[in-house]
């Protein structure tokens, strides 16, 4: 046994079933934790179809082990049914009994949430029922879902255009089939479930805001950017012309690489000298309409542009020792966009949208460029004077600000535990009773 | 009657005849046919003590009987023993086996009726006759719809007779609606006048009628020509009469139409008959009930069960609520196995207790909130719809606070809002469109904003909606709950408030109590209309003074 106050990190999925942003974050964020020795981590991710194939592995348990540790664990819920509207598993059995089951036995001593998707926004009623009052829950906030219903992207269904605002007409003129009574009723539910969080990590300041916006309380969202695990720079090009360019990320509208080809076809046709290799994945995926308008704007751009397909993260030092520039064109607000940190990483400045999250984290001039967001001609001009200009890209690059390092960030976070903790020893707290397992059937003829 | 004779019958051969003899002979009745007290006439009388064999020796069968005695008999001696049949099955409470009595009594209706020559659907024919449909609303009520013309003479009756034998005369009541169809089968274009070609309407049979098929309609004139026609098979669903009898309404536009007179006790007969059907049927309890409660939440559920987890999910944060008592009362029983999987687990999750009374049959909103009304231990009654929920925790705590407070207080609504902060309800007023007609709830500032100061004022009204409404339970049993004779969920709670008006009891309103009301996500809309015009006209025809008077105070 040991003192070391338990965290439970819980994940909507586990980066090694299949990559992802968030939850490759949460899983290095636990493996930090566990080497940093003041607490002890236990990380809990969802899986279940479409990442397995079957929705449980044991007869009569949602969980499976993770390679042999002993400190992580699967447990497996099924999407065919969950109610993507209000996100939340329609039948409760996973959380009432499988969670409650694993908590009594883990007895974390805080919880710090990654993501409940799958799990359900009420899986906080139940860590609630089970842990009492006294054990803190944070809820770090990766994405928008719990505000936009269109997969938290915050982009309009009617004009593509970003969403500065929700509300249950405008959320229902999105989603037509949904009435905007419902949508009220998704907001007042989620918002129910996670005023029992104590504390929320934002990764940017823009998040924060639009969750404020939405109704969290400010003064239980805090600013906390991503931890980065240390990385050596990739070795700056030897050239004086600085016009390799390069994208990373999903082959999606919302990531914007239609706009970013679409430059490139500018350029092309203008007869700059530049190139642009495109990595990423899931293309598969897309819309018809998208894929196609891809495809046709790939072979309009083939003397400047070369498709590189997936990459594996591992190969990512190769790929930047490739680059000049990183372009971050998405047509979403974005909240941290790791893909910036890494650029930061390897000292590359970014060119990116002039919105969200990505402004936030590029400064105009400073550190990156900006563009105006979904606009091919800005970013073609953009593109045009950051090849073009002599020695811009060696300021730009002095100027880029050190990452955030993984280990000043598990102190940060560290530093919430402790006084959520000692809030929680402070006053006695009295956990209420647990709801009766019994359900009692009254019969009359 | 020719022979002064006393015959007793027996149930013998025939099967089919027995439950008309064990009524009208056997154990049970005697058939006395002429002046046993030395008058002319015939008597039917019930004999206390089983028959001896030596009566039963003296008895024939009910066929041979009918045949050999009765059908020789004058016509109108005939029509005299079945209007004292129909009497007597009237007056008998319960049969054994009523379905077989009214195939008994048709028998004895074919025996002895004297048929009128069939009208024939011709247009020379001076006398036409159609009988197009009749909904059974109960065993003895019925709806009925045809036409009948007469180039002849006047129209002396028109006359309803039942499978069983049952006479209705439907003039002059009947509501007559015009037919050009028939009237131009007939070339007729000069047949106008007050009278409409078609018919329409309630009526009620003596005794029950059962059988499905055997109704015939008849129509004699001034000169005494008659003609009949056979009747179409009983129509017995009853949501299907209330749709057919409330579309009837389209062909009026004022509430003082004689037509009410005909679908106010046709549809109050359909709306009894759902209640009574909509029986509790099961009840479960999910958790500790709070001891003696000040407050009982009645909800009903209907179609969207998955508001329970929404309100629950709200509730949940208020204490409140677990010092009341909190009963759904499912009035969808089809959807019965998915509550009960679903309640046990959301009541595992967010411990707030409730219980869940599950009606047998779907009985509309008043009747579900009786129901759960009915069980209910609490001081007051909170009437609440399943689309509302709470915008911040004790809310119902204010709104017992603030009934215990006034004296002679009825019903108690709190503001209720739309999902965008605009007013769906501050108190129910009555307005007359312009030009006069039926008084129509109007809903005092809707869609303008919360913060409007004059919705802001704590004060009498003369009616509150339903949705969340708060009542002595004591005064509420004693008037006997929500009136189920309006339609699906409209106008039961102004009317509620307009017989607390009459027993000298205030409605309040309470501004500083919000609650959102999601409304209309349950019903069509499309339903609603037909329904509402009924409703409206209903309560008008029931209210008209009182509507008058409370306006006058208000204004």
């Amino acid at each position: 046994m040991t003192d070391k106050p338990k965290i439970l990190y819980v994940s909507h999925n586990h980066p090694t079933v299949r990559p992802g942003g968030a939850e490759a974050y949460a899983y290095e964020l636990y493996r930090a934790v566990r080497d940093g020795g003041e607490f002890e981590p236990l990380f809990l991710a969802r899986t279940g179809p479409p990442v397995s194939i079957s929705s449980r592995y044991h007869e009569g348990t949602l969980l499976t082990g993770v390679n042999e540790d002993p400190n992580q664990y699967f447990f497996y819920t099924d999407t065919l049914e969950y109610d993507w509207l209000n996100g939340t598993p329609r039948g409760k059995a996973a959380l009432i009994k499988y969670l409650r089951e694993f908590l009594e036995a883990q007895r974390p001593d805080i919880v710090h949430l990654q993501h409940t998707l799958f799990f359900g926004y009420d899986m906080l009623r139940e860590l609630r029922n089970t842990l009492g009052e006294e054990v803190p829950i944070l809820y770090t906030l990766h994405e928008f879902l719990p505000i936009c219903h269109r997969n938290g992207q915050l982009v309009r269904t009617t004009t593509e255009k970003p969403c500065r605002e929700e509300s249950p007409r405008r959320c229902h003129e999105c989603f037509p089939e949904v009435s905007p009574q419902e949508f009220f009723m998704r907001k007042r539910f989620i918002q129910s479930q996670m005023s029992l969080v104590d504390r929320f990590i934002a990764p940017s300041n823009f998040l924060r805001d639009r969750y404020v916006d939405w109704g969290l309380p400010a003064e239980k969202v805090f600013p906390e950017e991503y931890g980065r695990l240390p990385v050596t720079p990739a070795p700056t090009r030897d050239r004086r012309v600085r016009n390799r360019l390069v994208f990373i990320g999903q082959l999606s509208y919302f990531k914007g690489i239609n706009v970013l080809l679409r430059a490139m076809k500018r350029l092309q046709e203008d007869g700059v000298d530049v190139q642009l290799a495109v990595y990423g994945a899931n293309l598969e995926l897309q819309p018809d309409e998208f894929r196609t308008e891809f495809a046709e704007l790939l072979e309009a751009t083939n003397e400047t542009v070369s498709f590189e397909g997936e990459f594996n993260h591992d190969d990512l030092p190769t790929i930047m020792a490739d680059a000049d520039w990183v372009v971050v064109p998405s047509v979403w607000w974005e909240n941290s966009p790791l893909v910036i940190q890494e650029a930061g990483q390897h000292r590359r400045p970014v060119i990116a949208s002039d919105i969200g999250g990505m402004a936030e984290k590029v400064h105009d001039g400073v550190s990156g460029l900006h563009f105006k967001a979904a606009d091919p001609a800005s970013l073609a001009e953009t593109i045009a004077r950051a090849v073009g200009t002599r020695r811009l890209w060696d300021e730009l690059q002095r100027r880029i600000e050190p990452p955030y390092e993984m280990d000043e960030h598990v102190r940060s976070l560290g530093r919430h535990y402790r006084e959520l903790l000692a809030s929680r020893s402070e006053e006695e707290l009295v956990t209420p009773p647990a709801p009766a397992t019994e359900i009692e059937s009254v019969r009359y003829a | 009657m020719p022979e002064a004779e006393l015959e007793r019958m027996t149930a013998t051969a025939d099967p089919a005849l027995e439950p008309l003899a064990a009524l009208l002979a056997a154990d049970v009745v005697a058939v006395h046919l002429g002046p046993e007290d030395g008058t002319d006439g015939l008597e039917i009388s019930i004999l206390d003590e089983p028959a001896s064999e030596e009566v039963r020796s003296e008895c024939v069968d009910l066929r041979t009987f009918l045949r050999e005695r009765l059908a020789p008999l004058p016509s109108e001696e005939r029509g005299a023993v079945m209007t004292l049949l129909d009497e007597v099955a009237a007056a008998e409470p319960a049969s054994a086996d009523p379905i077989a009595l009214s195939a008994s009594r048709a028998l004895v209706r074919e025996a002895l009726r004297e048929p009128l020559p069939v009208s024939v659907v011709e247009r020379d024919e001076p006398q036409g006759l159609h009988f197009d449909s009749v909904h059974a609303l109960a065993e003895d009520a019925f709806y009925v719809r045809g036409w009948a013309r007469d180039d002849q003479a006047p129209m002396q009756r028109l006359t309803v007779i039942s499978p069983e034998g049952s006479r209705v005369e439907l003039l002059p009541g009947i509501y007559r609606e015009p037919r050009p169809d028939v009237d131009s089968f007939y070339e007729d274009p000069t047949r106008t006048g007050a009278e409409g070609t078609g018919f329409l309407g309630y009526c009620e049979t003596g005794a029950p009628s059962l059988l499905s098929s055997g109704w015939v309609l008849e129509m004699e004139n001034a000169l005494g020509v008659g003609r009949e026609f056979p009747g179409p098979q009983v129509s017995r669903d009853l949501l299907a009469a209330r749709a057919a009898i409330l579309s009837d309404l389209h062909k009026e536009s004022d509430w003082q139409t004689p037509l009410m007179d005909h679908v106010v006790p046709a549809v109050s007969r359909i709306q009894q008959r759902l209640e009574e059907l909509a029986k509790i049927k099961d009840v479960w309890d999910f958790g500790e009930p709070a001891g003696s409660p000040e407050n009982s939440i009645v909800v009903p559920l209907y179609g969207r069960i998955d508001f329970l987890e929404h309100q629950l999910a709200q509730f949940v944060h208020d204490p409140e609520l677990r010092e009341s008592e909190l009963i759904y009362v499912l009035d969808s029983p089809e959807l019965e196995t998915a509550l009960k999987t679903s309640a046990g687990q959301l009541f595992e999750l967010y411990g707030v207790p409730f219980r869940v009374v599950v009606l047998a049959q779907n009985g509309g909103y008043s009747v579900a909130n009786n129901r759960g009304a009915s069980l209910a231990h609490g001081r007051r009654l909170l009437l609440l719809n399943s689309d509302v929920l709470p915008a911040a925790p004790g809310w119902l705590g204010r709104m017992a606070a603030f009934y215990e407070e006034q004296d002679s207080v009825g019903a108690l609504g709190p503001k209720l809002l739309f999902e965008d902060d605009t007013l769906q309800h501050a108190g129910i007023r009555f307005q007359r469109p312009p030009g006069g007609g039926a008084w129509e709830n109007e809903h005092y500032f809707k869609g303008l904003h919360r913060d409007l100061p004059a919705a802001n004022l704590t004060r009498r009204v003369p009616a509150v909606s339903g949705a969340c409404m708060m009542i002595d339970r004591e005064l509420f049993e004693d008037l006997g709950g929500l009136r189920g004779m309006y339609v699906q969920g409209d106008y039961e709670d102004t009317d509620l408030c307009l017989r607390l008006r009459e027993q000298g009891r205030d409605t309040w309103y309470l501004p500083e109590v919000e609650l959102y009301h999601l409304e209309g996500q349950s019903y069509a809309l499309e339903t609603r209309t037909a329904m509402s015009r009924y409703n409206v006209w209903l309560h008008t025809r029931l209210w008209d003074e009182e509507i008058a008077a409370a306006m006058a105070e208000t204004e």
